[in-house]
């Protein structure tokens, strides 16, 4: 692992305690506003306000949970990254559907069982991997990152038809937005690495400043105790067998959020991620569930791995886990402490939207740069395209989908879960048709290497592969090839096999002649130019450079070259 | 694979596009042959546009570097980047030439 020249503190290394420390408020600061999720619960319930702050309170303790548990580095739980967890949109339709149905016993009751389904996917997610190609892996990304962004965008712009922003709201969301952006972008240090929270406190002063922040919000957090235990008293739970499919679901869209989650975690934190490392997702993705369980249990909605954290963590160039364990500790002390939460309840409007937006951009981002690690052929361009645009199409066209059947409603719930839910599928259709062994035969005398390049170019963008592999893999049949036919008189044709998994790649050349060269060490620079022998000395010592793996064989006047590229 | 030869303030400036393998070396190899072989002549070696470059090529390059010595002229490379920059990494030719970034850079480098 080489820690990204972009990073000021990665995973593993300890930051000073005042960086872990504001890292951690800022976090807080963060993705405490999706404790908006469980509040609608509430509302829709129609709980006393004493009882809403009890839930609330109860929430927090979630989430501070939900920040250790992903962090944990040793043991069976846990991705060891920054990526706490929020009240995710995932779980709030199925939620609602439970409130209905049975009221918040059958919402916290369903939330354990979607925990405990979620830690169970965490159990079969290598035997699932085809399922989860990391383009697969890139457009969840994406999608979370638009997700994110368009409730963003709606709470800048009003999220009510009925209570468009007016210019006041406007101005505080493009002040507090400019604000993270501008220290973002124009400072480093201390500044770009608290730009949000930075700008969400800039953000807080305009907006009362402006009159939107107001005298009975201020009176709100007077009122509220300094320190209080939440009461329990209200905590039940219960169980429906019809609101298995729509929390099961919701479960599946966690598991596959926070695969996404984790894998830009680890591409975040190593400049030579490859590939996502299943190990870890599966640790995360059981801390994940184990956090939605506990959820669960203190009374709340289900939880899930927070992408604009993850996006935020980027930006400010802080990915140390110990944040994770600063924004617990922090949670876990709001919990007690009504009147800050309180505080964290009065933010307006429009600079949760701009600290959406801002955090979404980055995941957006991240999400591309996922899918674009690998090749893609037309398959794959379709997976995408098609799973991206139905995901869109959820957003895009609200009321087209409220249409659907109430018992399918959970599977257009969001962009993502459609989205999700059509690239899974569409991946599983365009497997057909795809082999992993592919072959083909070149005549000595008519060699023609826009084929020969062509060939691997298919190939790579059929299986998914990594360009710098399929590159050197390229590389290695053209330059095989030339040197064969110029060096090692081949009688036939040359039988050309690549054959791939997702761990391997490998190229056997296969032809009646002379076997080839392949030197260990370079021909000096007076053999190379001395005679075409010193030229194919050279070729050959590129060959098995170039390689991770060279076998050569000769039997029976056939001669056979292995090259096998690690992948 | 295409050549380009233009003169540019004294400078000969030879751009390849396109594949030097085994097939193509030889056109390269007599173009820089014919333009080294004059005495003090000086010329940039454009390679921004190659896309492929084989042992045939770098044998060709080495015999034209070796001929620039000879004559008293001088050989630039230019726009090695990307695959081609880790072909000549892999055969060990990146401290071999002199090899700027771009072909206003080859053209100062040699007037």
């Amino acid at each position: 692992m080489r820690k990204p020249s972009s990073l000021t503190y990665s995973v593993n290394e300890v930051p000073p305690l005042s960086v872990t420390v504001l890292s951690g408020l800022q976090h807080v600061g963060l993705i405490s506003i999706f404790l908006l999720f469980p509040l609608l619960v509430c509302r829709e319930a129609q709980l006393s306000p004493d009882k809403i702050l009890d839930v609330l309170s109860l929430s927090m303790l979630a989430m501070g949970a939900g920040a250790i548990l992903p962090a944990l580095a040793r043991g069976p739980v846990g991705s060891g990254y920054l990526c706490p967890s929020i009240f995710t949109v995932a779980y709030l339709g199925p939620s609602l559907l439970a409130l209905k149905a049975g009221g918040l016993s059958l919402v916290f009751g369903m939330t354990v069982f979607a925990g405990c389904i979620e830690a169970a996917l965490s159990r079969l997610l290598r035997h699932l991997r085809a399922l989860f190609p990391p383009e697969i892996a890139g457009l969840v990304v994406v999608l979370l990152g638009v997700t994110i962004g368009a409730i963003g965008i709606r709470y800048v712009l009003g999220a009510d038809v009925s209570k468009p922003a007016n210019g006041r709201e406007l101005a505080v969301a493009g002040i507090s937005l400019g604000t993270m952006v501008a220290l973002n972008v124009w400072t480093g240090g201390f500044l770009r690495m608290f730009c949000a929270l930075l700008g969400m406190i800039v953000g807080y002063a305009a907006a009362a400043l402006l009159g939107i922040l107001t005298g009975s919000d201020m009176q709100r957090v007077m009122d509220a105790s300094l320190v209080s235990v939440p009461s329990v008293g209200h905590l039940a739970w219960s169980f429906d067998f019809a609101l298995i499919g729509a929390f099961a679901v919701g479960a599946l869209a966690a598991c596959l959020k926070t695969i996404g989650n984790v894998t830009t975690c680890q591409k975040m934190n190593d400049a030579e991620w490859v590939r996502p490392d299943m190990h870890s997702i599966s640790r995360g993705v059981l801390a994940d569930g184990l956090g939605t369980v506990t959820a669960g249990v203190l009374g709340t909605v289900g939880v899930n791995s927070s992408p604009s954290a993850v996006g935020l963590a980027g930006a400010t160039g802080v990915t140390s886990r110990r944040v994770a364990y600063a924004i617990g500790a922090i949670f876990f002390a709001l919990a007690f402490l009504p009147k800050v939460a309180s505080v964290l309840s009065i933010m307006p409007r429009a600079v949760m939207g701009a600290a959406l937006v801002f955090s979404a951009c980055f995941v957006f981002v991240n999400g591309v740069q996922i899918i674009t690690s690998r090749l893609l052929d037309v398959r794959r361009t379709f997976v995408i395209g098609l799973a991206f645009l139905s995901g869109i199409a959820v957003d895009l066209l609200p009321g087209y989908f409220a249409k659907v059947p109430a018992q399918f409603q959970p599977l257009v719930s969001s962009s993502l879960v459609v989205g999700m839910l059509m690239a899974v599928l569409l991946n599983l259709v365009f497997r057909f048709g795809v082999r992993q062994t592919e072959r083909l035969r070149v005549a000595p005398d008519a060699i023609a290497s826009a084929e020969i390049e062509e060939f691997m170019e298919a190939r790579g963008a059929a299986w998914g592969a990594r360009r710098d592999v399929i590159d050197r893999a390229s590389f290695n049949l053209s330059q095989s090839i030339e040197t064969i036919v110029e060096g090692c008189e081949p009688q036939g044709p040359l039988d050309i096999e690549a054959s791939f998994d997702e761990f391997n790649l490998d190229l056997r050349v296969s032809y009646a002649g002379a076997p080839l060269e392949l030197p260990e060490k370079r021909p000096t620079n007076e053999e190379i130019m001395g005679s075409e022998k010193g030229q194919r000395l050279l070729a050959g010592f590129m060959l098995r450079r170039y390689a991770d793996r060279v076998q050569a064989t000769h039997r029976a006047g056939r001669s056979t070259i292995l090259f096998h590229f690690d992948h | 694979m295409d050549l380009h030869e233009e003169e540019v303030s004294g400078v000969t400036v030879v751009e390849v596009k396109g594949r030097i393998d085994s097939t193509t070396a030889p056109a390269l190899g007599e173009r820089l042959t014919a333009n080294l072989g004059a005495p003090k002549v000086r010329v940039v070696l454009d390679l921004s546009r190659l896309e492929y470059i084989s042992s045939a090529g770098f044998r060709i390059l080495l015999l034209a570097a070796k001929r620039a010595d000879e004559t008293g002229s001088r050989l630039v490379l230019c726009g090695v980047a990307g695959k081609v920059r880790q072909l000549f990494d892999l055969g060990g030719f990146l401290d071999l030439f002199t090899i700027v970034g771009s072909r206003d850079e080859g053209i100062a480098a040699l007037a």
